[in-house]
């Protein structure tokens, strides 16, 4: 690196009749042009590097999520005081896929259909016991005659399958998280930290039940942030203000029924107490919060 | 040209790029094709990691909500599980002493360090947000998780290399020892982890059990002894630093090690096959059948059996290709073996659905195609290692040199090996025979 001298006595201002329009110069600086070029670059690059840092680490130093997942408003809102569960008829479900829609709209879940929170799948039993899974659009735009397949006349069986996440008690994506961005509330409700969340997908695989996705770019983004996963949370945000969750509040047959497991007197304590639910892929021994009536199959196709 | 202490210092650009030019200027004309070939590759593979890396959410990968594992984690994988097997195949002559084993010291350590850094490289190229990665691990650990196991364990992993390598070049000998000693134990507990990642996925019947691990242990083994017996080749075809006993022992070595990796992966494949086929475990049935005879069956039968553990082992046990150049195609094989292995292994654990894919009537296999984006990243990784080992051919002594102490020979009174631990005279025939390229070993 060269330098040039400084120079201390300023130079004398031209003329007015040598240089119209001059009336003086500053007097040249201490450092040539071109290390003030590199010195500008060094600097842009070093600051642009230091705010990237700087904003990955305060995302990881900040408090987690988790303590401010309850929004101020509903501080008297106690976790551990509830235990919540859910229930789906699939003897009700006529798969109109508003739930579907009521969903992607109250959580800024993508539009397209591979990532989705929750979805309808229709389940055709054959006479020979073969199974036909079929979820056009997942389900929103419902099931008809365009969009979905013709069902095979000699079916045994056809039904709709709401699905979502199961919310499971002993559940395969908490545990292999690495960094704990995905766990469980008090009250059950499994969540996912945006801000801790490296974007794996070691829990996208670890669960069973195919209920997570990582949020593309260029679309909605459920928590603002893409490459994360996510998945559904019982709107978490609606639930601790008293409110349903809103594919529960816009289902037109009540195929989707959601309270408190802690009240013995809630209805979908009364249901799954009485013995007619079952659970999917029960040998998974997930310990799902997600009961259905009327499942005749597993939907594992 | 900067001044330092009233000194001029050649190391302004213009005179290192100077240099750069003589010293590019000496190399031999093989050698700049060579290197120009990877330089280019490496391009490609850079042009494919900044697109990858700067879109977070929109990497550019092939990879969908229901095929999430690609090429990226196949090659990771891939280069993970190399470096413990280049530690594992050396340890014989690192830790334990046994003289035919030493050729392979030095060079081992500096492919193993190239191929954990480019596992490290291509994984943070996957993940979204790798810096994260970093720093949760640290300050939000999660013990339950085989990942966060397999991070730490990695992690450690390289600090031992990367001690390894310079205390051998330091000429520590006891901290060598030691380094080489932590090496070879973790070089067998990092491929556990990293099969135990895949193996506790109960969801996930073709990863899931207790077999992931030795599995990925063996396949370690195999595709580290093989990337040595590529590497001896041309130490051997080349005449490079020490290649007489590269020749006369490393080889014939390696050819050992080669031949137990392969029995032993062999006996593995055979398990999970059956295993698969006669076990009729929901979702394993069905992986196993496309991997048996459904859209895997071609590089499963071609490339994984045929062209990964049978020739290679043919190879070995004739007596007429148990030359170099034998070793290095039976090693060559071994590695695309592996590498087929691995692109098989992620892919058949996804390839049965969890759930219907949209629009798909029961689609019986999820898709997956490879982006240009995963193919260029992963060839630019495979260029990194190849012109980082080529520069350290060149620049670093990797003959083989006496720096380990034997601090664990005892170990070796209770061994059946121990009728290699003394060293032998080389015979007088192999003496002769390893001065010219065509001989028999």
């Amino acid at each position: 690196m060269t330098t040039e001298p400084m120079t201390t006595e300023p130079t004398p201002p031209a003329s007015p009749e040598d240089e119209p329009g001059v009336t003086f110069s500053l007097p040249p600086l201490p450092i040539s042009r071109r290390t003030m070029l590199k010195l500008g670059a060094t600097a842009i690059v070093g600051l642009g590097g230091s705010r990237y840092i700087f904003d990955s680490l305060s995302r990881i130093f900040a408090p987690p999520a988790r303590a401010t997942a309850v929004d101020p408003l509903v501080a008297a809102y106690e976790p551990a005081a509830h235990r919540w569960g859910f229930v789906v008829d699939t003897t009700r479900c006529i798969g109109c896929g508003l739930c579907v829609m009521a969903c992607k709209q109250e959580n800024n879940v993508p539009d397209d259909e591979e990532h989705t929170r929750t979805w309808i799948e229709r389940h055709v039993v054959h006479a020979d016991g073969g199974l036909t899974v079929q979820s056009p659009e997942a389900g929103i735009n419902g099931f008809t005659a365009e969009g979905a397949a013709r069902i095979d006349p000699g079916a045994t069986a056809a039904y709709f399958v709401p699905r979502l996440c199961m919310q499971c008690e002993d559940s395969p994506c908490t545990g292999v998280c690495p960094v704990g961005a995905t766990y469980r509330t008090p009250d059950g409700v499994i969540l996912v930290d945006a801000d801790r969340c490296i974007g794996c997908g070691y829990c996208l695989l670890a669960c069973p039940y195919g209920a997570r996705y990582l949020v593309p770019a260029g679309g909605r983004t459920p928590q603002g942030v893409a490459g994360v996963a996510d998945k559904c949370t019982f709107c978490y945000h609606r639930i601790v203000r008293g409110e349903q969750p809103a594919c529960v509040e816009v289902c037109p047959v009540q195929a989707r029924l959601f309270g408190d497991l802690e009240d013995p007197d809630s209805v979908v304590s009364r249901i799954i107490g009485s013995g007619i639910t079952t659970v999917m892929r029960p040998e998974q021994e997930t310990h799902p919060r997600v009961h259905y009536i009327g499942l005749e199959r597993e939907a594992t196709a | 040209m900067i001044r330092i202490a009233s000194c001029n210092v050649p190391l302004g650009p213009r005179s290192v790029a100077r240099l750069v030019r003589a010293e590019f200027a000496s190399f031999s004309r093989p050698l700049r094709v060579w290197l120009g070939v990877l330089t280019l590759l490496m391009l490609i593979g850079a042009a494919g990691a900044v697109r990858s890396v700067f879109f977070p959410g929109d990497k550019g990968l092939g990879t969908t909500a229901t095929f999430e594992w690609g090429l990226l984690i196949i090659g990771y994988v891939f280069f993970a599980i190399t470096t413990s097997g280049l530690c594992l195949a050396s340890s014989l002559g690192t830790v334990f002493g046994i003289d035919r084993f030493k050729p392979l010291e030095r060079r081992h350590a500096i492919l193993a360090v190239l191929s954990l850094v480019t596992a490290f490289g291509i994984i943070a190229i996957d993940l979204h947000y790798p810096v994260r990665m970093v720093f949760g691990a640290v300050f939000h650990p999660s013990p339950s998780s085989p990942m966060w196991w397999m991070g730490v364990v990695y992690g450690f992993y390289l600090c031992v290399l990367l001690l390894e390598v310079w205390s051998m070049f330091a000429g520590h000998r006891r901290i060598h020892q030691a380094a080489c000693t932590a090496a070879a134990c973790t070089a067998i507990v990092a491929p556990a982890t990293l099969g135990a990642v895949f193996g506790v996925m109960a969801a996930r019947p073709y990863w899931h059990g207790l077999f992931t691990p030795p599995l990925m242990v063996a396949s370690a083994f195999l595709s580290g002894t093989a990337l040595l017996g590529v590497a001896f080749y041309f130490v051997h075809r080349l005449r490079l630093r020490s290649h007489e006993r590269g020749t006369s022992h490393g080889i014939p070595a390696i050819r050992f090690l080669l031949a137990i990796g392969l029995v032993v992966v062999t006996i593995l494949v055979g398990r999970q096959v059956v295993a698969g086929a006669v076990g009729g475990e929901p979702g394993l049935a069905e992986a196993s059948a496309a991997v048996l005879t459904g859209p895997l069956a071609i590089p499963f039968w071609g490339g994984r059996v045929a062209a990964g553990l049978l020739v290679p082992l043919l190879l070995i046990a004739i007596p007429a290709t148990r030359t170099p150049g034998g070793t290095f195609a039976a090693s060559a094989l071994a590695i695309g073996g592996v590498l087929v292995d691995r692109i098989i292994f992620v892919m058949a654990g996804q390839i049965t659905p969890m759930t219907a894919v949209s629009g798909v009537v029961s689609a019986p296999y999820a898709g997956y195609l490879p982006s240009p984006v995963e193919i260029a990243v992963l060839v630019g990784a495979f260029a990194l290692v190849a012109m980082a080992y080529t520069l350290a051919e060149r620049y670093l002594d990797l003959g083989e040199k006496d720096v380990h102490a034997v601090s664990l020979r005892w170990l070796l009174r209770l061994s059946p090996v121990r009728r290699w631990r003394t060293s032998r005279p080389v015979p007088a025939e192999i003496r002769a025979a390893a001065t010219t390229p065509a001989h028999r070993t």
